[in-house]
């Protein structure tokens, strides 16, 4: 049995009160006349076990009496099995767990895994569950498969097994793209067979840096609902340190530094940090860390001097035609940061970019003060980086007389490192082959066609006999009519808004039959046909023609904005390989350049935590950068040294708000709290049902009515 | 010569009281021969109580009484002359004697020995407490039927018979007459029932003052169930102006020793008050308190010489006949110089 209202029971206790009552009665109902009371007083009450033996059936319907009334009042009721009219379908359930940088914080791996573990045990037998991880992709654990195949036996034990190998990584959090994955997984696993409604368990912190922006726009499938588990770790303080990138284009500074962003969280209660270099174990600073304040929710940035400073390895002084190779960082590569209760996003590592240190050897004459001379704009166009230094070498070739005594003659010394080719003179036979040779094995030649001069060198340059150059009739001017964007060369002006050349002119250009160079391939004409620039290979290397001259007396070209990206295209494809970053964030797919056209070595990656990975040949990206730290890629000789740090989004570990995925359109499934709290209110509802049918308080009434009567009727016998 | 009617004399063989000589003892009379006296049955008051007439009642007991002493209670009204007195507004006319008015021109009443008898006052109690009873007979009944008796008795013996019935204030009030009729109109007093809430003795005792000038006999009958701290006085003026008084205490028997086994709820039968009693626990401190109401009561009637008869319901009420002639007797020898002197006091 039942009752509705239970608290009525206590009026249950009020049987005490006729017991009392019948205990210390004293006095009796029966009445006496008498002629007068002037001589009695009142006598004191007096019990006897005549009579308490003679009222006990009294005392019996009198507490019978008060128990049928509080029974009334509690509303009894006989719970009956009640079907559930619901047709309760085999659930279909994703745990998706999160896996991110943001899990490393204290307790929070361990409270996923235990959620998890709790929501495969309450699985029914009919339930088909997966489990997935989640961070910057999503990675399976569990499949359907698996789930089904394991039996309701083992199943538990299953998903425990591998959560257990798992751990968090240091991944970005991707919760959007997990989501979208983990609903199409639902969609698709409904599809094959008559199944209940989706659900997807949430299990993750929930952070700020949370990336959610796939979920704009994304139609959810029917049926799916998102239950979200959130996790909260311990509070305390937490301030994150990232690096400032700076512009691989700005110009080098005088004495170098590194700058670091430190963030402190809004809810943090310190504000007085350490940061600085680490030893290389990374477990304290090597030197004197400098010491930060930064106010809760605020960042501040801290320059950090580069403890030695950048040099290059065999650095020659400028000027000289052995060009040096990429300068080589030494020192420390760790930065701390110290002072808070999170140190999982305390350290950044640092490669410092290398300026890679090209040449670019220009033969011919002329003066580099003369804006009249291609030499002038030349030595102009390449501006030393931060990533690259190049350096123009100036040679007269030949002993001709207008010979500049001052620049040095060329040389074929001189030939074997530069890695563009400037000629705008004719070269000696013997320096032209050696040129040429130097082309072959993969260097770009730009002959610049100031007049017909270079036609014998070109010819040389070329392998062919003779090459007819000679000067075009303009009317007014030249401009450039086809190019060809798809080019390398041209790639970068394919834009619309940069491929207009035609605001070049050009005043005087030679004229050169390019269909009589053989695998000559024009890459720009000019309107009236004539080819402008040419492209020859050359072996592994090309010669590039330019049938005009850059100077003013040709044409705009120098003064056009495509001067300079045309030669530093002209560089890179001449074999300098464009400097490639040096940091990157864990899960980034690193590119591996070839060290040349043709390269068909591997390459060899050597991760952080002293793992090698064998690339093949032709394998143009290294995708497992998983950890922090310096990373090592070694192709064709050369050694490639990049650093791999933390998502900054993942620093961000405030929660998100509450209401941030219903606003993206997540359709979540409502807490378990008001879950329970409704079955509640449906089990209170059908009792009330039921007890509004059966109305056994009526029956309790009409008892205690009875009782009562019969408690008269027994109570009058014995007065009388 | 004058012949005189005598009253009966009674002679116990108990000077103090006692049980009457009945049951063959039979009395000795004042120039009568006793012989043959026959027993008298005592009746028991509650087979007498089934006689419903008061009147009838009444005359069951006396003529059971008289029966038992062999001499007939009645006598006519023997005139005898013996002397004249001055007419009064209440004198009756027809006892002028109209000689001695033509003679003197003045109203001279003939005196004659039958206006010696008495002037009898029955004071009844009728309050509710008189109205209690336990052996099948209230007190009410039990005093009316007394009072009736005496009435009787006295009328039959030629006296002149009142009443005057009492219970919180005076109710019924008859003046001593002898005449036809008039007991009737006694008997019909004294039938009514007891409903008074209280009971007031000095009421009716002041009335008595004022209104009978005469010597008469006072009978007083009450439970006397109730203070008494003025009856004293009250008596005491009545004896002062020259009345003879007996006083009747009747009682229950369960009134004497509260024969109550059960607690209960005991009602006052005037005010309606309740007690819880436990009869046992307090029976001996009840009896203890109602003898010394008892006895203060006796003590005041003795200080001022007057009787004081207790009687019980259960006790025949020839019994109670036979004390008031002794009382009678008694105080035609010497209750007077008590009274004088203590009126003298």
């Amino acid at each position: 049995m039942s009752f509705l209202t239970p608290v009525f029971l206590l009026g249950g206790l009020a049987v005490a009160l006729p017991v009392l009552f019948h205990l210390i009665r004293r006095t009796t109902r029966r009445r006496t006349p008498f002629s007068s009371l002037m001589f009695l007083t009142a006598s004191p009450p007096r019990l006897t076990q005549r009579s308490r033996l003679e009222h006990i059936l009294l005392l019996l319907l009198r507490c019978a009496v008060v128990c049928l009334l509080a029974l009334a009042f509690a509303r009894p009721f006989f719970r009956k099995a009640v079907p559930d009219t619901s047709v309760s379908a085999a659930r279909r359930v994703v745990v998706l767990v999160d896996t991110s940088a943001s899990m490393r914080r204290a307790n929070l791996w361990t409270a996923a895994r235990e959620q998890a573990q709790s929501i495969v045990r309450r699985a029914a037998p009919t339930d088909q569950v997966a489990v997935f991880t989640f961070d910057r992709q999503v990675n399976p654990v569990v499949s359907f498969e698996q789930w089904t195949a394991a039996g309701p036996g083992r199943r538990v034990a299953l998903v425990n097994g591998k959560l257990a190998a798992l751990s968090p990584g240091w991944s970005a959090t991707h919760l959007g793209q997990a989501l979208i994955q983990a609903a199409e997984t639902l969609a698709d696993a409904g599809g094959k067979q008559a199944l209940g409604p989706g659900q997807i368990v949430l299990i993750s912190d929930l952070q700020e840096g949370s990336r959610l922006e796939p979920l704009q726009g994304y139609e959810w499938p029917k049926n799916v609902r998102v239950s979200v588990q959130p996790l909260k770790s311990r509070p305390g303080s937490n301030a994150a340190l990232q690096l400032v990138s700076e512009s691989e284009e700005a110009a080098p500074q005088a004495g170098a530094a590194i700058r670091v962003r430190v963030t402190n969280a809004a809810d943090s209660r310190r504000d007085q940090f350490r940061v600085g270099w680490a030893q290389p174990d990374g477990r304290g600073f090597a030197g004197t860390p400098t010491e930060v304040y930064v106010p809760p929710g605020q960042s501040r940035v801290v320059p950090l001097a580069l403890p030695q400073a950048a040099g290059s390895q065999g650095a020659r002084p400028s000027g000289d035609a052995q060009a040096a190779g990429p300068a080589r960082y030494t020192g420390p590569e760790r930065i701390l940061l110290q002072g808070d209760d999170e140190d999982f996003d305390n350290t950044v590592f640092v490669v410092p970019p290398e300026t890679q240190r090209l040449s670019v050897l220009y033969c011919g004459s002329g003066s580099e003060k003369d804006p009249a001379q291609p030499l002038y704009f030349l030595r102009r166009a390449f501006q030393e980086t931060r990533r690259q230094a190049v350096q123009v070498v100036i040679r007269q070739p030949g002993a001709d007389a207008g010979r500049n005594p001052a620049l040095p003659a060329l040389s074929a010394a001189d030939l074997e490192s530069p890695t563009l080719f400037v000629v705008t003179d004719p070269l000696p036979e013997a320096l032209a082959g050696a040129l040429r040779s130097q082309v072959a094995a993969g260097k770009t030649a730009l002959f610049v066609l100031r007049s017909g001069a270079p036609a014998n060198t070109l010819a040389t340059m070329l392998g062919l006999q003779r090459l007819a150059v000679e000067e075009a009739s303009l009317k007014d001017y030249a401009i450039l009519g086809e190019i060809e964007f798809r080019h390398p060369l041209f790639a970068p002006f394919a834009d619309p808004r940069f491929n207009d050349f035609s605001r070049i002119h050009f005043w005087k250009h030679r004229r050169l039959d390019a269909g009589s160079i053989p695998s000559a391939r024009p890459l720009a004409k000019f309107d009236s046909g004539d080819a402008a620039l040419i492209e020859v290979p050359v072996g592994r290397g090309r010669v590039l023609i330019l049938t005009s001259g850059w100077q003013p007396e040709d044409s705009q070209f120098a003064l056009s904005t495509k001067f300079v990206p045309l030669l530093y295209a002209m560089l890179e494809q001449s074999g300098a390989p464009a400097p490639l970053p040096t940091q990157h964030h864990v899960g980034d797919i690193i590119p591996i350049t070839p060290a040349g056209l043709g390269d068909k070595s591997g390459a060899v990656v050597f991760a952080p935590d002293g793992s090698r990975f064998e690339l093949p040949a032709g394998e143009a990206s290294f995708s497992r950068t998983v950890t922090p730290g310096i990373y090592t890629l070694a192709s064709a000789g050369a050694a490639r040294r990049f650093a791999v740090n933390l998502d900054a989004a993942e620093s961000r570990t405030a929660p998100l708000p509450a209401d941030e995925l219903e606003r993206l359109g997540v359709p979540l499934a409502p807490q378990e709290t008001a879950v329970a709290r409704e079955a509640q209110l449906k089990v209170r509802l059908q009792d009330a049902e039921l007890e509004d049918r059966q109305r056994l308080w009526r029956l309790c009434l009409i008892a205690a009515l009875g009782v009562l009567l019969a408690e008269t009727w027994v109570a009058a016998r014995i007065t009388v | 010569m004058r012949t005189t009617t005598s009253k009966p004399e009674i002679r116990s063989p108990n000077p103090e009281g006692g049980t009457p000589p009945f049951a063959g003892q039979g009395p000795a009379t004042a120039g009568g021969p006793h012989s043959g006296a026959q027993a008298v049955s005592l009746i028991d008051p509650r087979t007498l109580m089934s006689i419903r007439n008061l009147e009838l009642r009444a005359r069951v007991v006396v003529e059971g009484f008289w029966s038992g002493l062999h001499r007939s209670p009645y006598h006519g009204f023997s005139v005898e002359f013996t002397e004249y007195r001055q007419y009064s507004p209440d004198d009756d006319p027809r006892y002028l004697d109209w000689r001695v008015f033509a003679r003197s021109d003045r109203y001279f009443i003939k005196k004659f020995e039958e206006e010696t008898n008495l002037r009898c006052y029955v004071l009844a109690d009728r309050s509710r407490s008189m109205a209690y009873g336990s052996t099948g007979c209230t007190k009410a009944e039990y005093a009316a039927t007394l009072a009736a008796t005496l009435a009787y008795f006295l009328y039959m013996q030629g006296d002149a018979v009142g009443v005057l019935t009492f219970d919180e204030e005076n109710r019924d009030y008859l003046p001593a007459r002898h005449r036809t009729g008039h007991l009737r109109q006694v008997m019909l007093a004294l039938e009514k029932p007891a409903l008074g809430r209280g009971t007031s003795l000095a009421a009716p005792l002041e009335r008595i003052v004022e209104m009978v000038r005469r010597r008469s006999l006072m009978m007083l009958i009450s439970d006397f169930l109730a203070p008494i701290g003025r009856l004293e006085s009250d008596l005491l003026a009545l004896s002062a102006c020259g009345h003879e008084v007996i006083v009747f205490q009747v009682l229950d028997p369960a009134e004497l020793d509260l024969s109550f086994q059960e607690p209960a709820m005991f009602e006052d039968a005037e005010s309606g008050r309740t007690l819880f009693i436990d009869p046992r626990s307090a029976r001996k401190e009840y009896q203890r308190k109602l003898e010394a109401h008892c006895q203060s009561l006796r003590t005041a009637c003795q200080r001022l010489g007057i009787a004081c008869e207790r009687l019980t319901t259960d006790r025949p009420l020839e019994l109670a006949l036979f004390g008031f002639l002794r009382q009678r007797m008694q105080h035609k020898r010497g209750p007077r110089r008590m009274a004088r002197s203590k009126v003298g006091l």
